[in-house]
């Protein structure tokens, strides 16, 4: 009986053929859900609508239009900078929270507890954002839950006005961001060389001096990651800012919409598609500039393994 | 209702039927119309009709509540006929839903008043014969000949459906109602973070413009000097605004809450008192407020056209508009006046058809109707401008 045994050639066809597949598929999966819109919302931004109908024009009336509405008229820039604003302190303050449930998770819960507890801590991720949304609504308005108990237990005039504030469009962001974030901490604490961290306390380091100088540096790529997505969604998000946010909430830098907002509404009103696609230009030029930081923080404070 | 009346329309998000599409020959789609039509799939779920079975079919574009059983299923039943909807939520989305699909796509449209002399210009319509509508009788003499449906050249191009009114609503334990006569207690002091306003440029600017130019009975119809009088008035209202909601429920929590204690928007006394609060009134100021008005329209390419007046026809009884402005999500007033006798006494002081006790010998909903003026569209300028203002308006 004569075994069958391969031949190299066949064994190299194989090989490329799986390595054509794996490359293959998700670049057609890339290309068609990402690449393939994106490149069909850039052309749209230079089209125009004539009696209610699409024309493909090609120029920059759309770009034009919007550098001249920046800083008068429709004032998108300060709606820009409003988005900065608020996504810039959305994700510090979801950093800063989830940061230390991360470490929680890490150094204080058994091993062998660890997955069921950061499943319970992504449980929330399982309901429909809009509806926690609503919840928030219900809890921070004037009559809400958290005034009402405070009018229990003395305070009988509601102080707390957080509803139509950028603050509520932060809480309603962190609340969507806590379950993604801290996984994302979760993994990246967890992957520390905990080898470094005895070390550290055996030449005399306190606990705040390892989580300072060995825990957080050797998870800030976790961190950069967890800061960039959190900035990326509060620019993109429009429930929280309008529903809890009330459509143009205040916050230190004013009463002003946020531009995600804006957007949805310049198409509301006008169904001009073009005009909008070259507001999401802009946004996605934003979101882009965004990435671009995180990847130079990235690589400017890569850890080096030697 | 048999297999060959079953519904044989798709609503699809991935697939259109433009019209340059359908007049070029198999194989011979062009660069340019793959993406016209990719565009159309952005903008619109379009509704693709199998033209074989459309017969058995009325195919109507409308704002949702039309297509609710209680309004369109006795239709269905005495004519067994299946009305297929295709639901839009605003003027611009409904005439870019039309400008996108083939001719004849459609037998009827509901239109908002103000976007017909559009439908109009584009030859989209075929004009009615208003003597064939018996119910036009019952209607309040301003709905009988008004004059929106009946521009341009006089004829009826549409058949007004349901109607209602902006004005100021107003909690009326924090209000008086002597305040809310005029649009200019949204500027007093005391309401400053205590307003609510709905997110939609045409008719807050309306009512602004009204309230600059009282009882203007075109407050569309404003020269540049006066537009700017008009932002002048809203950037004074501007802090005075707590938030902006972009859905009734909005105005609703904001209100139930008291973040807010009045809103420059209709019915909300309606709304509340469903929502299961009383103290709640809405009132039209002494300057005038703007009204809405729908009507239903006849396709002029339509394949179908005895069915569409019937439907026309139907929709103008008193019955069908009782429910029509009696839907569990929505309510607003019938232009037919004898609505009232589907109603029962709560349901009929609710809608305001009940006796106005400051103007004898009517009822509050005529009222109503006098001291508004019928909500239209930027006349002098492109609507880009007053967008534009409102825009400066919401970022100031």
């Amino acid at each position: 009986m004569s075994s069958v045994v391969a031949r190299p050639e066949t064994k190299r066809r194989g090989a490329n053929l799986a390595k054509w597949i794996s490359i293959g598929v998700p670049s057609l999966f890339f290309g068609a859900f990402f690449l393939g819109p994106l490149i069909y919302l850039i052309l749209l931004g230079f089209w125009r609508v004539e009696n209610y109908r699409i024309v493909e024009s090609y120029s920059f009336d759309n770009y034009i239009d919007i550098a001249q509405n920046l800083f008068a008229g429709s004032n998108y820039g300060y709606a820009i900078a409003q988005t900065l604003y608020v996504a810039a302190t959305t994700a510090i303050a979801a950093v800063a929270l989830c940061y230390p449930m991360a470490l929680a998770i890490v150094f204080a819960v058994p091993q062998r507890y660890q997955r069921l507890v950061v499943l319970l801590a992504v449980a929330p991720f399982w309901t429909s954002y809009i509806l926690r949304v609503y919840a928030w609504q219900v809890l921070l308005a004037r009559k809400g839950v958290i005034n009402a108990a405070l009018s229990y237990v003395g305070f009988n005039e509601a102080s707390i006005e957080f509803l139509y504030t950028q603050t509520a469009t932060r809480i309603g962001l962190i609340h969507y961001l806590a379950p993604i974030l801290l996984v994302i901490l979760y993994v990246a604490i967890n992957n520390v060389d905990r080898t470094l961290i005895e070390a550290a306390r055996q030449i005399g380091a306190t606990r705040l001096q390892v989580l300072w100088r060995v825990i957080v540096p050797l998870s800030r790529t976790g961190i950069i990651l967890s800061l960039s997505f959190s900035a990326l969604v509060a620019c993109g998000d429009v429930l929280s800012g309008s529903i809890l946010g009330g459509g143009a909430g205040q916050s230190l830098i004013g009463k002003l919409p946020l531009f995600a907002d804006m957007i949805i509404r310049a198409y509301t009103s006008s169904t001009n598609l073009p005009n909008t696609a070259a507001l999401a230009i802009l946004l996605v030029v934003i979101m882009l500039l965004i990435l671009g930081v995180a990847y130079w923080l990235t690589e400017r404070f890569r850890i080096n393994v030697k | 209702m048999s297999d060959d009346q079953t519904v044989e329309t798709t609503t699809v998000s991935s697939a259109v039927t433009t019209p340059v599409a359908t007049e070029k020959p198999a194989g011979l789609v062009s660069r340019r119309t793959l993406l016209a039509g990719a565009a159309a799939v952005v903008g619109s779920n379009i509704t693709i009709i199998n033209k074989s079975k459309a017969a058995t079919t009325l195919k109507v574009l409308a704002w949702p509540g039309y297509d609710e059983k209680p309004v369109v299923g006795e239709f269905e039943e005495a004519n067994k006929i299946k009305v297929e909807f295709k639901n839009y939520i605003g003027g611009e989305q409904m005439l870019q839903y039309f400008a996108q699909v083939p001719k004849g796509t459609f037998d009827a449209i509901i239109s908002d008043a103000e976007y017909i002399q559009k439908f109009v210009a584009q030859g989209a319509l075929d004009p009615m014969d208003p003597k064939a509508f018996k119910n036009l009788a019952d209607y309040h003499p301003k709905y009988q000949n008004f004059p929106l449906l009946s521009a341009p050249e006089g004829k009826t191009w549409g058949i007004a459906t349901r109607f209602s009114c902006y004005g100021i609503s107003y909690n009326k334990k924090h209000v008086s109602p002597e305040e809310v006569d005029t649009w200019q207690c949204l500027l007093l002091p005391k309401y400053k973070g205590k307003i609510v306003m709905f997110d939609w440029y045409l008719p807050n600017m309306s009512n602004a413009s009204l309230a600059v130019f009282p009882n203007n009975e075109a407050p569309y119809d404003i020269t540049d000097a006066q537009l700017a009088e008009v932002k002048n008035w809203m950037m004074k209202v501007r802090p005075q605004i707590r938030s902006f909601a972009a859905q009734n429920q909005g105005l609703v929590s904001a209100l139930a809450n008291e973040d807010a204690l009045l809103t420059p928007y209709g019915d909300m006394d309606i709304e509340m008192t469903v929502a299961g609060y009383d103290n709640f009134v809405s009132h039209i100021p002494k300057e005038g407020s703007i009204r809405w008005t729908e009507a239903a329209c006849l396709c002029k390419d339509s394949t179908n056209k005895e069915m569409a007046l019937k439907w026309i026809d139907y929709m103008s009884g008193a019955k069908v508009q009782s429910n029509l402005v009696y839907t569990k999500g929505f309510k607003a007033r019938a232009p037919n006046m004898k609505v009232t006798q589907f109603w029962n006494a709560e349901q009929t002081k609710l809608m305001s058809y009940v006796p106005d006790p400051a103007a004898p010998g009517k009822m509050i909903v005529e009222t109503m109707i006098e001291k508004s003026y019928p909500r239209g569209l930027p006349v002098k300028q492109p609507d880009s401008a007053w967008i534009g203002i409102y825009n400066a308006f919401k970022t100031a």
